[in-house]
C-alpha cells in the first residue's frame, strides 16, 4: 500500500480548472519527484495534501486514511508536513523556537499546567527542547549552537530554507513535502541541498515528496519523477524517461514550428 | 549585505559571512550609552528580580502617601495594568483586535454585583463568586471568540466593538420597570439598575474577613497582578506560548505546522476575558457599584495605548505603561498639575530629540524671545488680548500671564488657533534641519497659546483624550513596538 | 396589517440607509485600496456636519440666510465636501502612509487614534450640544402622500435622490474615468500598479478624497433631515456605515450601497415592530451583522479573498 495516494483528484478555482483527474502515490521510503512549467500545479498538489485547499472530487489516501477533508494541522499531525515555496518561517521567533513551535501537535501540556509549572509541563519543555536540538543538528555546523538564539530573520537565505525543513522534522511527520528546496541556491548550496535530502531518507527514513524546477537536483535525488501541465500529469518514471518524454519536452520548450519557406 | 571588513582584517568588506554575524560588531556600538546601558543590565537581572523592581516601588507606596493618592494613583493604575495585560494576550501574544475588550471588565462588575450586592438581595462570598465570574467571563469570551474564527483581524474589530456597543445598551436598560423589555422565565427583573448603575456592591468577603480599606484592596490587587504575571510569563515560554506567537508571525504556516490556530485564538480570547472579569470584580467591590459610564470606549482606548506604549508582547511593560497613562491623567486633573505635565513634557521632548545642544538653547531662548515680543505688541494694539488671566497656576501661572496671550474671549480665535496648531505640528514633520529649528519656535508658543486659552478647559475630559488619541498615532508613526517591545520584521 | 406604518418606517429606512450607504461607500473605497479599516471615518462625517452647519451661520443662518434656501444648501454641501476631502487627504498622509508597510494592526490603530483625536477635538471647540441645522425654517417642510396610507416629505425625497445621484456619479467615476481605471488597478495589486506608472500615492489620495467627501454629504445629509447634530454623532454612524459596508461586501461600492439601505430598513423596521423598538434597533443591527458572518463572510455582493499560497 501507498503511503500517500491522490485518487482522481481534481480542484478547479473559479473557471480555473488547475488540477485535472490527477492521480500518483509516494511509496514508503521513496523520493519522488514533481516536475512542471510555471502554472502547472505542483504548489496546487501540496496545498490539497496539507489540507489547504478541499478537492472538489476525488480522495487523498495517507497511510490508507482519506484525510482530504480535514485541517491542516489535523493533517500535519497524522504525519504530513511541508515546506513553502516563498519561505513563511516565524521571522521574529529564534531559531530554536521556530522548531520548538512546530511540536506543537505531539505534545500536550496544557495552559493550566504551564502556568502552574508542574513537573509534567516541565519535563515536556525539556523533551521540546532536546527534540528540537537533535533535528537542528542534522544540518550539521550550518544551524550550529550559536545559531539557535537568533532571530530567525537574522538567517542567511539558504540557512532559511534549512531552518524551515528542519522546523518540517520537528512535527514527527513522516512524508515530506519539499517546494522547491534549491530555489535560489547557488551551484554549491544546491549541492548541498541534494546531498540533504539523500541524507532525509537515508538517515532519517523520510519519505519525501520534491516540487523542483533545477533538474541536476531532480536527476541527482529521485527515485521516480512525475511530470505535470495544466494540472495533468503527462508523464511518470525515472528521470531519463521523463526527461526525455515529447511532452515534456513540448510542455517546457514547445512544438517544433514547420520551418517557414524563405 | 552589509560593508565592513574581511574576517581578520577590520574594515573590509564582509564575504561569504552571514550578515547577522557580520553586524555584530555595529550591534555591539549600537548599545552604548544611558539606553543601552540600562537595557544592557535588564537583560542581566533574572525574571523573579526584574519583577521585584517592577513592582517593588508599588509595594512601598501605601506608606508614604495618603489615601487618595492610593486610590488614584496607586490602585487605579494597578487595576488598569492588570487590565492591560489580559488584552496584551489577545492583542500582543495573539495578534487578535479585539476592540470591545472592556465589556468584559464591565461584565465581571456587573456579574459580582448580581451575585453580591444590597441591590440584588445576595451576598455570596467572594471565593465563591470570583471563579464563578471568571468562568462566566471566560464562556463569554468564547462566544465571542467563535465570531473571529473565519474573521480576517478587521473584521474581528468591528464585531468586537459592536459587541461592547450591545453590552453598554444592555447594562443601560436591563432594568426592568423603565423598559417594555421582559425577559422569558423571570419576567420584569433589574438586573443592572439601569444607567444609575447597580450600587451596593459588596466588599469582597474572603471566608469571612472583609476587605474594607483602600490600603486592603491596594495590596490583594498587587498581588494578583504579580500573580497573572508570573503565571503568563510561565505560559509564554511554554508550547502554548509558542504557538501564539507563531500564530501571530504567520497563521498559515503555523496551521500547517500542527498548531490549531482557531482553538489557540479562542483560547487566547477566553484568557483576556477571564482577566478582565476578574479585574471586574476587583473594580465593583472597590467602587461599591457598577456603572454603565465606566466601561466605554474611554476606558477601551486607554488600555489600548498602555499595551502599545509599553510594548506589544511584553509583559513588564505593561506595568510601566499603566503608570505613565494613568499617572499622568490623574495629573491632569488638576489644571496646574496639568500645566507642569505639559510644559515639563515638551521641554524633555525637546532635550531628547534635539541633537545638537545649541539648537535646543536656540528654540528654547528663541520661543521666550518671540513671546515677550508678541505679547508686547498685542498689549499695545488691543488690551483685551492679553487681560486674561492664569487661575491657581502659581508662579508659573503668573510668569505665563507675561509671556502667553491670554484675551480676556478667546473665544473664535482659540478655535482658529488650534486648527492651525495641528496644521503646524504636521508642517513640522516635512521640514528638516534649521527650517524645522526656526519653524518649532512659533509653533511652540501657539501650543501654549492653545494650551491656556483652550485645552486647559476641559484638562480631565477631551483634552486627555486628544492627546491619548494623538499619542496612539505617534507612537505608531515613531515605535510602533512601544518602549519595551523588541522591533518587529514583517512579511509585506 | 398598518399599512401607514409600514411605509412609514419603509421611507424612513430609506432615507436613513441612504446616510449610511454615503459612509458605507468611504469604508469599502479605502479598505478595497488599502485593505485598512477607517476608523476616522464616522469621525469625517461628523466634522462634515459641522462644517455645514457652520457655513450656514456664516450665510445667516437658517432664519435670515443670504441665499433662498435651496442655495445655501448646495452651498453647504459643497464647502462641505471640499473641506472634509482635504481633511480626509491630511489623514491620510500623516496617519496612515507612513504605516503603509508597518505590521496590519499599526494603521488599525493609527486609525483609533486619529478617530479619538477628531471625536474630542470636536467635543472641546465645539462642545457637547446639539446644535440646530433649521431645516424647517430654511426651505420649509412639504409632505406629499400616494393613496391613503404613503406619505414622504420633501426632504426624504431629496436625501434619497441626492444620495442616489451622488452614487451614480462615484460609479461613473470609478469605471469610466482615468482616475477610476487606477483606483480600481491599484486595489487589486498596489505593487504592479506602481510599476505601470500609476502613481499609487495620489490614487490613494483621491480614494481618501472621494470618500471623505461622500462622508461629509452624509452628514449634511443628517443635519437636513433630522435638524440637528452633535459632535458624538459620528461614533455609532460609522460603525453602522462599516457594518453597511461589510454587509454589502466590503471592497463592492454596489455593495456598499445596497448595505447602506439594507442597515437603514433594518433599523427602521425593528425600531417600528420589534420588542425593545428604538432602544434595541442598535442591537438588531448587530445581529445582522453577525448573521452575515457567519453564513457568507464576503457579504452580499462581494467577492471572497483567494490567497496565493
Amino acid at each position: 500500500m501507498p503511503l500517500l495516494e491522490l485518487r482522481d483528484v481534481s480542484k478547479a478555482f473559479g473557471g480555473l480548472q488547475v488540477i485535472d483527474h490527477l492521480s500518483l502515490h509516494v511509496d514508503e521510503g521513496e523520493i519522488v519527484s514533481v516536475i512542471g512549467p510555471n502554472g502547472a500545479g505542483k504548489t496546487t498538489v501540496f496545498n490539497l495534501v496539507t489540507g489547504i485547499f478541499h478537492p472538489d472530487s476525488g480522495e487523498i489516501v495517507f497511510e490508507g486514511d482519506d484525510v482530504s477533508g480535514l485541517a491542516p494541522h489535523a493533517i500535519t499531525n497524522r504525519g504530513i508536513a511541508r515546506t513553502f515555496q516563498t519561505l513563511r518561517l516565524f521571522l521574529n521567533m529564534t531559531v530554536l523556537e521556530n522548531v520548538m513551535a512546530a511540536t506543537y501537535g505531539h505534545t500536550s501540556a496544557t495552559v493550566v499546567e504551564s502556568m502552574l509549572q508542574l513537573p509534567r509541563a516541565r519535563r515536556e519543555e525539556r523533551q521540546i527542547r532536546k527534540v528540537a536540538q537533535e533535528k537542528l543538528a542534522f544540518f550539521g555546523q550550518r544551524l550550529a549552537g550559536y545559531r539557535h538564539d537568533q532571530p530567525a530573520y537574522s538567517l542567511s537565505y539558504a540557512n532559511r530554507r534549512r531552518l524551515e525543513i528542519a522546523r518540517a522534522m520537528a512535527t514527527n511527520a513522516r512524508l515530506l513535502l519539499l517546494d522547491e528546496p534549491a530555489a535560489g541556491m547557488n551551484p554549491n548550496e544546491t549541492h548541498e541541498i541534494t546531498e540533504l535530502i539523500g541524507r532525509l531518507r537515508e538517515q532519517a527514513g523520510y519519505s519525501i515528496l520534491v516540487i523542483e524546477h533545477d533538474m541536476h537536483v531532480v536527476e541527482g535525488i529521485s527515485d521516480r519523477v512525475i511530470a505535470l501541465d495544466h494540472g495533468v500529469k503527462i508523464a511518470e518514471g525515472s528521470f531519463d524517461e521523463v526527461a526525455t518524454h515529447p511532452l515534456v519536452i513540448e510542455a517546457y520548450l514547445g512544438v517544433r514550428a514547420e520551418a517557414e519557406p524563405l | 549585505m552589509s560593508e565592513g571588513g574581511v574576517p581578520g582584517v577590520p574594515g573590509g568588506p564582509k564575504v561569504g559571512v552571514d550578515q547577522w554575524v557580520a553586524e555584530a560588531e555595529e550591534r555591539r556600538e549600537a548599545r552604548t550609552g544611558l539606553t543601552g546601558a540600562v537595557a544592557r543590565a535588564w537583560e542581566r537581572v533574572p525574571p523573579p528580580g526584574r519583577l521585584a523592581l517592577l513592582l517593588g516601588p508599588f509595594a512601598i507606596f501605601p506608606f508614604v502617601t495618603n489615601e487618595g493618592n492610593l486610590f488614584r494613583y496607586g490602585l487605579i493604575t494597578i487595576v488598569y495594568a492588570l487590565l492591560a495585560i489580559g488584552l496584551n494576550v489577545v492583542v500582543g501574544f495573539a495578534g487578535l483586535l479585539d476592540l470591545g475588550y472592556v465589556a468584559f471588565f464591565g461584565f465581571g462588575a456587573y456579574l459580582y454585583g448580581i451575585m453580591a450586592s444590597g441591590h440584588s438581595g445576595h451576598h455570596l462570598e467572594a471565593e465563591i463568586a470570583i471563579p464563578i465570574v471568571v468562568v462566566s467571563t471566560s464562556l463569554l469570551g468564547l462566544l465571542l471568540g467563535l465570531t473571529s474564527r473565519r474573521l480576517l483581524g478587521d473584521y474581528l474589530a468591528i464585531v468586537t466593538l459592536f459587541f461592547l456597543q450591545a453590552f453598554v445598551i444592555f447594562v443601560n436598560n436591563a432594568n426592568g420597570g423603565l423598559s417594555d423589555f421582559s425577559y422569558p422565565f423571570v419576567g420584569r427583573v433589574d438586573l443592572t439598575g439601569g444607567s444609575n448603575g447597580l450600587d451596593q456592591i459588596d466588599p469582597l468577603n474572603f471566608f469571612g474577613y472583609h476587605l474594607t480599606t483602600t490600603r486592603q484592596y491596594y495590596f490583594y490587587t498587587l498581588i494578583s497582578l504579580a500573580v497573572v504575571m508570573t503565571m503568563l510569563y510561565f505560559v509564554n515560554a511554554s508550547r502554548t506560548g509558542r504557538a501564539w506567537r507563531a500564530l501571530r508571525e504567520d497563521p498559515l504556516a503555523a496551521e500547517a505546522m500542527s498548531i490549531p490556530v482557531n482553538r489557540l485564538k479562542l483560547l487566547a480570547f477566553m484568557f483576556g476575558a477571564g482577566t478582565a472579569g476578574f479585574t471586574g470584580t476587583i473594580f465593583g467591590a472597590v467602587q461599591s457599584g457598577a456603572f454603565p459610564g465606566d466601561y466605554d470606549v474611554g476606558l477601551l482606548i486607554t488600555i489600548y495605548a498602555i499595551v502599545i506604549l509599553g510594548g506589544l508582547g511584553s509583559i513588564g511593560g505593561v506595568v510601566v505603561g499603566a503608570l505613565l497613562i494613568n499617572g499622568a491623567p490623574e495629573l491632569l486633573r488638576s489644571s496646574s498639575n496639568a500645566r507642569f505635565l505639559f510644559y515639563g513634557v515638551i521641554l524633555l521632548a525637546l532635550l531628547i530629540a534635539m541633537r545638537p545642544w545649541y539648537r535646543t538653547v536656540v528654540v528654547l531662548l528663541g520661543t521666550v524671545a518671540f513671546g515677550f515680543v508678541l505679547h508686547l505688541i498685542v498689549g499695545a494694539l488691543w488690551s483685551r488680548g492679553t487681560a486674561g488671566h492664569i487661575d491657581g497656576g502659581g508662579a508659573l501661572g503668573r510668569a505665563l500671564e507675561h509671556w502667553v496671550l491670554l484675551p480676556t474671549h478667546p473665544g473664535r480665535i482659540a478655535g482658529w488657533a488650534y486648527f492651525g496648531l495641528i496644521v503646524a505640528a504636521l508642517v513640522l514633520t516635512l521640514v528638516h534641519g534649521w527650517w524645522r529649528t526656526i519653524a518649532l519656535i512659533p509653533t511652540l508658543y501657539l501650543a501654549s497659546f492653545v494650551w491656556e486659552n483652550k485645552l486647559v478647559e476641559q484638562v480631565s475630559g477631551a483634552t486627555r483624550l486628544i492627546l491619548l488619541g494623538a499619542l496612539l498615532v505617534v507612537i505608531m508613526n515613531v515605535r510602533p513596538s512601544g518602549i519595551f517591545g523588541t522591533a518587529r520584521v514583517e512579511i509585506a | 396589517m398598518d399599512w401607514s406604518l409600514f411605509f412609514g418606517e419603509l421611507v424612513s429606512g430609506l432615507t436613513l440607509g441612504s446616510i449610511y450607504a454615503l459612509i458605507a461607500l468611504g469604508y469599502t473605497m479605502v479598505y478595497g485600496i488599502l485593505k485598512l479599516l477607517n476608523f476616522a471615518h464616522g469621525d469625517v462625517y461628523m466634522v462634515g456636519a459641522f462644517l455645514g452647519f457652520f457655513v450656514l451661520q456664516w450665510l445667516g443662518g437658517p432664519l435670515t440666510p443670504a441665499v433662498t434656501g435651496w442655495l445655501a444648501i448646495a452651498i453647504m454641501f459643497g464647502a462641505a465636501m471640499l473641506g472634509c476631502g482635504a481633511l480626509g487627504v491630511g489623514i491620510e498622509r500623516f496617519a496612515y502612509r507612513p504605516l503603509r508597510n508597518a505590521p496590519r494592526i499599526a494603521p488599525l490603530i493609527s486609525a483609533l487614534g486619529v478617530s479619538i483625536f477628531l471625536q474630542n477635538s470636536a467635543l472641546l471647540l465645539w462642545g457637547p450640544e446639539f446644535r440646530d441645522y433649521g431645516t424647517f425654517d430654511l426651505i420649509g417642510v412639504k409632505s406629499y402622500s400616494i393613496g391613503a396610507n404613503f406619505f414622504i416629505s420633501n426632504i426624504q425625497i431629496f436625501a434619497i435622490a441626492t444620495s442616489i445621484g451622488l452614487m451614480i456619479v462615484l460609479t461613473l467615476l470609478v469605471s469610466r474615468t482615468q482616475t477610476g481605471k487606477a483606483m480600481r488597478a491599484t486595489s487589486f495589486d498596489r505593487e504592479a500598479a506602481e510599476m505601470m506608472g500609476i502613481s499609487v500615492d495620489r490614487v490613494i489620495s483621491s480614494t481618501f478624497f472621494v470618500g471623505s467627501a461622500l462622508a461629509a454629504a452624509g452628514g449634511v445629509m443628517f443635519g437636513i433631515v433630522f435638524g440637528q447634530i452633535f459632535s458624538l454623532m459620528g461614533f455609532t454612524a460609522g460603525l453602522k456605515g462599516f457594518t453597511a459596508a461589510v454587509v454589502g461586501g466590503i471592497g463592492s461600492i454596489p455593495g456598499a450601497m445596497l448595505g447602506g439601505f439594507l442597515i437603514g430598513l433594518t433599523e427602521a423596521f425593528a425600531t417600528g415592530y420589534l420588542p425593545g423598538g428604538s432602544t434595541y434597533a442598535n442591537l438588531y443591527v448587530f445581529a445582522l451583522l453577525i448573521a452575515m458572518f457567519l453564513i457568507r463572510p464576503s457579504g452580499l455582493l462581494g467577492s471572497p479573498v483567494i490567497q496565493k499560497v
